[in-house]
């Protein structure tokens, strides 16, 4: 992935940064939708409750997310009930941490793009 | 997406990164306070008899259970300064990577208490207090590990040294490793105070 993005970013320098965005995953590059998976992706596991508390989202506008990462098959979403109370836990399928990493690959390639410019 | 906001968003992922698995509720206070309380218990053997069980037991049960408290009450009040839940997966994982160390320390308290040579205690208190450290260090910050790795080193000489060092060993591991703790801790509060003003102000 890094190689054939450096490739990709020297044969065509003058829009390398415009080849790279448009390659950003667009679905990662939402704000909300990134935060959860970069937190999914520092846990196995996190539940509903877990996850809307560390990032501080509602839970209607977390619930939306969720939904749409799941569409995708970045998100595999458990719902059980622990007694009498139901609990959804979420956690990264093969897919979402594949998709995460290409994304922060990505990035980097910006960011070292961006010091090579600023070098020369 | 220009390299700047790259790395901006990038740095952003690996907070978000460390949030999800660090447990952040450690105060600096907390930790100063109990290395203040630490100093302060092995000062008063210099009037007490450390060879006493009572007075050690007393002095030394005291320090702990300040201590304790200290951290409690700080805990919540970062809590509530940061915004976040006290009772958290990251506090139930780092009180679950500390029992084990913490149930040691018990039964090894009453052994040697038992046998009157609770002199060799402050030794074995460092070497659980070090690994119980470690055992969090997946979650807790840098400044935890180093504690750890150091109250290692420390209880061994503790206990090479005898139990004539017993008090000075308490003072230097428990007294001065919380100090620093709590100094390294300190410029890490400011510094998420500085960033917390700038975030808000921008």
């Amino acid at each position: 992935m890094m190689n054939q993005l450096e490739a990709l970013t020297r044969d065509n320098p003058v829009n390398a940064f415009k080849r790279l965005f448009d390659e950003l995953d667009p679905l990662l590059h939402e704000r909300g939708r990134l935060a959860i998976v970069s937190a999914l992706a520092a846990a196995p596991r996190l539940t509903f409750t877990e996850l809307r508390d560390a990032l501080g989202m509602t839970d209607g506008n977390l619930s939306v997310h969720l939904q749409k990462l799941e569409e995708k098959g970045y998100l595999a979403i458990d719902k059980q009930f622990i007694g009498r109370r139901p609990q959804t836990s979420c956690q990264l399928t093969r897919a979402g941490r594949q998709a995460f990493t290409n994304y922060l690959d990505h990035l980097e390639i910006i960011v070292q793009q961006g010091r090579g410019r600023n070098r020369a | 997406m220009d390299p700047r906001q790259a790395a901006h968003t990038l740095e952003v992922i690996r907070t978000l990164m460390e949030r999800t698995c660090q447990y952040r509720l450690l105060t600096a206070g907390a930790s100063l306070a109990a290395g203040t309380l630490a100093i302060l218990g092995a000062v008063a053997f210099c009037i007490l008899d450390a060879g006493d069980p009572v007075s050690f037991a007393s002095v030394w049960g005291f320090v702990f259970a300040s201590s304790l408290t200290g951290s409690f009450v700080g805990t919540l009040l970062r809590g509530r300064e940061v915004g976040e839940r006290v009772w958290t997966r990251q506090t139930r994982m780092v009180l679950l990577a500390l029992a084990p160390s913490l149930a040691a320390a018990a039964a090894l308290t009453l052994f040697f208490f038992v046998r009157g040579e609770h002199l060799w205690l402050p030794g074995v208190w460092m070497l659980c207090y070090g690994q119980g450290s470690l055992a969090t260090s997946a979650y807790a910050p840098a400044g935890i590990r180093w504690l750890g790795g150091a109250m290692l080193g420390l209880g061994a000489l503790t206990l090479a040294l005898g139990t004539g060092w017993a008090i000075v060993m308490m003072a230097v591991a428990f007294g001065a490793g919380h100090l620093l703790l709590g100094f390294a801790l300190l410029s890490e509060e400011r510094r998420e105070r500085a960033v917390r003003l700038y975030r808000s102000v921008a």
